[in-house]
């Protein structure tokens, strides 16, 4: 089963190309089953590794390697053709990651059967879907850290493709774009990072820079970079502080795409990614504590503004990040495994949410909740499916949630209790906002009659996958834990000399109950505040508290900056253009031209007036002298000309003469002189 | 006889040519005139090639040169009097003088 | 087999077939110059499979006495620095050949200047023999000239002058190199491969000089810093096959030349350099790439973002490291593909719309997707996405560079960031967001433009896939290289 695992990322990738190419668009095209197929039956293999591995039966890693292509390099001063491998490694982490993206991307493109349907472009969703989902499993199962990062790039571009995929309107594309360009950003340390590793180790090798980590090569310093680097990187994709600015308006993208991409599988990328490399931040305590610290203030901050947020999807996307947050600082505090038990529950949660929010949309055509209210009857499934996801993400003890934010509280007190705050703070602020969202959305009466009476439930195919996820989200945390299951199959096996963490204090038995009362106090709040049918309360807060919730809508300004910063961008661009149209162009190339044009125009006055002239004048010379002797032949006879060149032939031959024959000499030239004058006598007829 | 009566037979000759060419009216008379001239010429190279470089012959090859040359320039001659004929009809060099500066 | 002579000579013979045809026969001209740049580039494709790919000697010799007096030879010969250089030569002549079908103002001399120019380009990758290659590196000037000057755009005049007078004043430079390493050697000789060999009797002074001047030569083709404002002017101008060879194959003959000559025949001269050249790597990549941001014009654009591609080029020369070479060997191919792709769309857009500016557009995408596609992947390609040609070359190019300047490596980067900006905006503006209704009857692609296309967009992505096939033809000559380093 493993030695065709490679099969994984390129199945949905062919079945990209074939639904791209293979087809005209047609709104009921069935090329959507083809991808949908494929995506199943990547899930089949990959729930079919996962049980194998969570049973015992495969042993994992696995790795196999083929060459990609070779170029030169130079170790120790001796050049050599380094072949770039290119190759699958299966651990415990990938087998889970592999379960989580197939399953979502299943289940949503069986979500948008009903979705997109009817959109003119809904083969090329299919085929962008496929295409994402190639990508986003390409990265999970490579062992090789620049194909990691190619597919990274690739999951980018795919996001790029389906955030602007109704490009006709404006918003999309602006969103699609900043959403590229700020990943992107993050991603110049990731590739610094990954030129940094490239010198160190000389390969891009999971498994062999493991090793030259794991044998004491790598100078912590160097490891901090790399770790840096690579954390920017994270930043970027995951969404985390400060670079988290394009989530939310990668909401612009279509529901199901916001629920696979921005909520599951991709944002999760960067999280995975740092898994991937702990072993170089184990080595590094600075790395390790700026993730863990980058984490907890992502997640506060993410909470705060999800808070004050009207948007249904923009709730979700302020919680995605916060969430994320979570998992980047359990990954911090040594959490390895809470990290990564967290990113499986999240996704399937936060999977469910978003189709919900999706459903909801679907019927109410608006993404804002103070235009809802009151769908709990309209839209039963969907109340029920929410509320699960609510229950999961809030940490209501039984749901999956519960059990990961556990273990991630746990893990976060025992390294630094400072952190363990302001996380115990984002989850009641998760709580509170996630129930305020419910109720906002499904209780209290409806606010706009219109959007009331047009609201529906959904038709099956949305509805059959918020069943399955909603399943999950209850128990997958419950599955996973018992036994140990996931702590079992994901661990980060520790390097040799290297200790695990310090530990700043025990966590007590007592934590998880502690904070739970503190959730169900906010949830307690959220009910008071926004229960109701009006939101008094809320309102009159929010009055007294302006500058509060202004910093919040503003994203702390974090746009602001984003926003400047582009600008500067821009000017430094046409300061540039100047430099190169005015300065370089315009001065010293053209300036060195006109120089020479200078130079010219005085080489040719000195021509004109010296050199040019003279030469006329000998000309001029020439042209006289031709005239006088023109005189003597104005005749135009022939005989004429024929006459006088016979003299002056005569006189030459005369000259040359020796000095005693003057006497023959002088008897021809006389003989001439006769002719000549008996011929000058002459009258023409 | 001697080398110099052959000479001045060719100097005679070309004399004679020489006022032929000079003096004739007729294209026709000044073209014989100059075939003279040639043929004086002719006379020399032979007689010097006889005379001086009897083993040599250096003076009969051109002198057969010039007889060949000779030829070409008279058909040639011959034929631009024709084309002057037909356009002004009249073989008198004193009316060619489109020369003219 | 003097199959290099006939590679190099098919265009010509092409072009003197067509100035013996009738002027009005334009059918029968574009024939002819398609079958002969056709068949170069079928007889450089056979030569892929007869390359020897193990051996860092040249291939396919030809040496012959020209000038015997003072020793100047013909000749020829191809290793795996110049190969896929000519390769990409032929491809490229021939695509833009396909391209300017559509040329219908004085077709023959068209073709004919064209052909002449691929005659030139083609000799200057293979010959090796310093003479010869300076006479092909002259004529190429020539037919460059009229096709800017007489096809070229509102500005053809100025910008065709600029280009000459600038590039001849940077081979004049060149010259007065050849001329000194000529009268150096002893014997004295204007063979490549013998003044190759001949550097370690050369002193560290003049061998700088001498750099230099030949620096100047290349540099201005390649285009470095300062010496590039002609690239921007004569690629606005000039029509859309032409900026299409003069972006893909005109400015690799200046890295080129500086692989081969400055390097290899002035190791000293160029490691004296190197500080310099960094730097002039990274201004390349970062202004270049500012510049382009700063552009409306889409052409403009295009031909900004070429500095900053070339400037990738020079910073894995500048890396002094294999893997940098490789990397710059491998962007000279791919910027070529890219480029050349890049300035075809364009063409197509300006062809239609008469216009180039991206203010002047808007939602394309929904009136000529095909075109939208192969647009967007051309720019996805040139801002290095993976699995697109240019990817695996930059990453080589900055992998090579890292080794040696880490600073200037990591300011560099910013020039990928840009370079992402820049393009993404360009087809927001152009292609997505609400259909501008002036452009409501565009049509999209027809099959020439196709043609052209074709062969671009499928190398483009097998090259990003899987660069192994020409990888693998540069690897030995890298190699080989890299060992000149001590």
């Amino acid at each position: 089963m493993l030695q065709h695992v490679y099969l994984i990322p390129l199945i949905p990738l062919a079945a990209s190309l074939l639904i791209l190419l293979g087809a005209k668009e047609d709104p009921r095209s069935p090329m959507p089953f083809l991808g949908i197929a494929a995506t199943g039956w990547c899930l089949l293999q990959s729930i079919a590794i996962f049980y194998g591995a969570a049973t015992g039966e495969l042993s994992l890693p696995y790795g196999a390697d083929w060459n990609w292509f070779s170029f030169g390099a130079t170790a120790g001063g001796k050049p050599f053709l380094y072949d770039m491998p290119v190759g699958v490694l299966i651990d415990g982490s990938a087998a889970v990651m592999l379960v989580v993206v197939t399953l979502v991307s299943f289940l949503v493109q069986v979500y948008s059967l009903s979705y997109m349907r009817g959109d003119p472009r809904f083969k090329r969703y299919y085929a962008y879907l496929s295409f994402f989902t190639a990508s986003m499993l390409g990265l999970v199962v490579s062992s090789n850290l620049l194909v990691t990062f190619s597919c990274w790039e690739l999951v980018g571009f795919s996001s790029y493709l389906l955030i602007g995929f109704w490009f006709e309107r404006p918003e999309p594309p602006y969103a699609a774009k900043k959403a590229f360009i700020t990943t992107k950003l993050g991603d110049l340390g990731l590739y610094l990072a990954l030129m940094l590793i490239f010198c160190q180790v000389g390969s891009f090798q999971i498994p062999q820079i493991r090793e030259f980590v794991a044998r004491g090569f790598m100078p912590a310093a160097v490891a901090t970079a790399i770790g840096l680097g690579i954390l920017c990187g994270a930043a970027g994709k995951s969404a985390q502080f400060p670079l988290f600015i394009w989530l939310p308006d990668a909401m612009e993208g279509p529901t199901p795409v916001s629920a696979l991409i921005h909520a599951a599988t991709m944002v999760a990328a960067g999280i995975y990614l740092v898994a991937k490399c702990y072993f170089i931040f184990a080595i590094s305590p600075v790395a390790m504590e700026t993730v863990a610290w980058i984490g907890a203030i992502t997640a506060l901050l993410a909470a705060t503004m999800a808070v004050v947020s009207y948007d249904i999807k923009r709730v979700l996307a302020f919680s995605t990040v916060s969430q994320l947050g979570f998992m980047m600082c359990a990954l911090g505090s040594w959490g390895f495994s809470a990290g990564l038990f967290h990113l499986t529950t999240h996704a399937a949660f936060k999977a469910l949410l978003f189709l919900c929010a999706g459903s909801v949309i679907h019927a109410v055509h608006t993404n804002d909740m103070r235009q809802m209210g009151n769908l709990d009857k309209k839209m039963p499934i969907t109340f029920f499916a929410t509320l699960v996801g609510t229950f999961a993400i809030a940490g209501i003890p039984g749901f999956s949630g519960f059990f990961s934010k556990d273990m991630i509280l746990e893990r976060v007190f025992e390294h630094d209790p400072r952190l363990f705050v302001i996380l115990a703070i984002s989850a009641c602020l998760t709580a509170f906002y996630m129930f305020r969202l419910v109720f906002m959305t499904f209780l209290g009466q409806e606010r706009d009659l219109d959007r009331y009476l047009h609201a529906h439930e959904s038709p099956w195919p949305m509805t059959v996958p918020l069943f399955v996820l909603m399943a999950l989200a209850a128990f997958s945390g419950w599955l996973l834990d018992r036994g140990e299951i996931f702590t079992r199959l994901v661990n980060f096996q520790a390097l040799p000399g290297i200790a695990p963490a310090h530990e700043a204090a025990h966590a007590p038995a007592y934590l998880t109950w502690y904070v739970t009362a503190f959730v169900f106090f906010a949830i307690y709040l959220a009910f008071r505040l926004y229960g109701g049918s009006n939101f008094r309360e809320a309102e009159s807060i929010k009055r007294r508290c302006a500058p509060v919730f202004n910093l919040l809508e503003r994203r702390y300004y974090l746009d602001d900056i984003f926003l400047a910063l582009v600008g500067l961008s821009d000017r430094a661009a046409r300061l540039a253009f100047w430099i190169d149209s005015e300065v370089v162009d315009r001065f010293f190339v053209d300036g060195w031209g006109l120089l020479m044009l200078a130079l010219a125009r005085l080489c040719h006055l000195f021509d004109d007036n010296l050199i040019d002239r003279s030469v006329d004048a000998t000309g001029g010379l020439s042209v006289s002298l031709g005239g006088t002797l023109r005189w003597i032949v104005r005749r135009g006879l022939v005989q004429e000309y024929l006459l006088w060149s016979a003299a002056v032939m005569s006189v030459l031959t005369l000259l040359t003469l020796p000095a005693q024959r003057y006497c023959l000499g002088a008897s021809v030239g006389l003989g001439l002189l006769a002719i000549l004058t008996l011929l000058l006598v002459r009258r023409p007829r | 006889m001697s080398l110099g009566h052959y000479l001045l037979l060719g100097a005679g000759l070309f004399v004679i040519g020489l006022f032929g060419a000079l003096t004739r009216r007729n294209v026709i008379g000044i073209l014989m005139s100059i075939e003279l001239m040639f043929n004086a010429a002719n006379i020399n190279l032979a007689a010097c090639n006889s005379y001086l470089h009897p083993a040599g012959v250096a003076g009969m090859t051109l002198a057969i040169f010039v007889i060949t040359v000779a030829a070409a320039e008279v058909v040639v001659g011959l034929a631009l009097v024709l084309a002057v004929y037909r356009n002004s009809a009249t073989a008198y060099v004193e009316d060619f003088s489109l020369l003219k500066g | 087999m003097n199959i290099l002579s006939l590679i190099t000579f098919l265009p010509l013979a092409g072009a003197l077939l067509v100035l013996g045809l009738p002027k009005e026969s334009k059918r029968a001209v574009q024939i002819v110059a398609l079958l002969s740049s056709g068949l170069t580039l079928v007889l450089s494709v056979g030569l892929y499979f007869l390359f020897d790919r193990h051996t860092s000697s040249m291939q396919f010799v030809e040496r012959l006495p020209w000038i015997p007096s003072i020793g100047v030879q013909y000749f020829l010969g191809v290793d795996g620095l110049s190969y896929p250089l000519v390769l990409l030569t032929a491809l490229m002549s021939f695509v833009s050949l396909v391209a300017s079908l559509n040329i219908v103002n004085r077709v023959k001399e068209y073709f004919f200047w064209f052909l002449i120019l691929e005659v030139g380009m083609l000799g200057v990758f293979v010959s090796l023999d310093l003479v010869l290659f300076y006479v092909f590196w002259e004529i190429t000037l020539v037919p460059m000239y009229f096709l800017i000057g007489i096809w070229g755009g509102p500005k053809k005049e100025y910008a065709a002058i600029k280009f000459f007078l600038y590039t001849l004043t940077g081979s004049v430079f060149m010259l007065l190199g050849i001329l000194a390493v000529y009268f150096k050697s002893d014997p004295h000789t204007f063979d490549l491969l013998v003044l190759l060999q001949a550097h370690p009797d050369w002193s560290a002074r003049f061998q700088i000089l001498i750099f230099l001047a030949f620096y100047l030569g290349f540099a201005v083709k390649v285009p470095a810093f300062p010496f590039h404002t002609w690239l921007p002017l004569a690629h606005v101008e000039a029509p859309t096959a032409v900026s299409v060879v003069l972006a893909a194959v005109l400015l690799k003959m200046g890295v080129y030349g500086i692989m081969r000559v400055s390097y290899g025949m002035l190791p000293l001269g160029f490691q004296w350099f190197l500080p310099f050249l960094v730097i002039i790597a990274v201004i390349n990549i970062v202004y270049g790439a500012l510049c382009a941001m700063a552009q409306t014009d889409m052409k403009k654009m295009v031909a900004y973002s070429s500095i900053n591609h070339m400037g990738y080029c020079l910073l894995g020369i500048a890396g002094l490291t294999v893997t940098g070479f490789s990397g710059a060997m491998l962007q000279m191919i791919n910027h070529g593909l890219i480029t050349g792709m890049l300035f075809i769309l364009v063409g197509v857009i300006y062809d239609r719309a008469h216009t180039r500016d991206i203010n002047a557009f808007g939602g394309l995408a929904a009136k000529v997707p095909l075109y939208a596609g192969l647009m967007s992947l051309a720019c996805f390609a040139s801002l290095g996405l993976p699995g697109l040609a240019g990817f695996v070359s930059e990453l080589l190019c900055f992998l090579g560079a890292f080794a040696r300047w880490k600073v200037y490596t990591a300011i560099s980067v910013i020039g990928i960031l840009t370079t992402a900006a820049f393009f993404l905006r360009m087809i927001e503006k152009v292609f997505l967001g609400p259909l501008n209704p002036k452009w409501d009857k565009l049509t999209d692609l027809d099959a020439r433009e196709v043609c052209a296309l074709l062969p671009l967009v499928i190398l483009t992505i097998l090259l990003g896939i899987y660069p192994k096939p020409a990888l693998d033809l540069m690897n030995a000559t890298v190699l080989h290289m890299a060992s000149l380093l001590k």
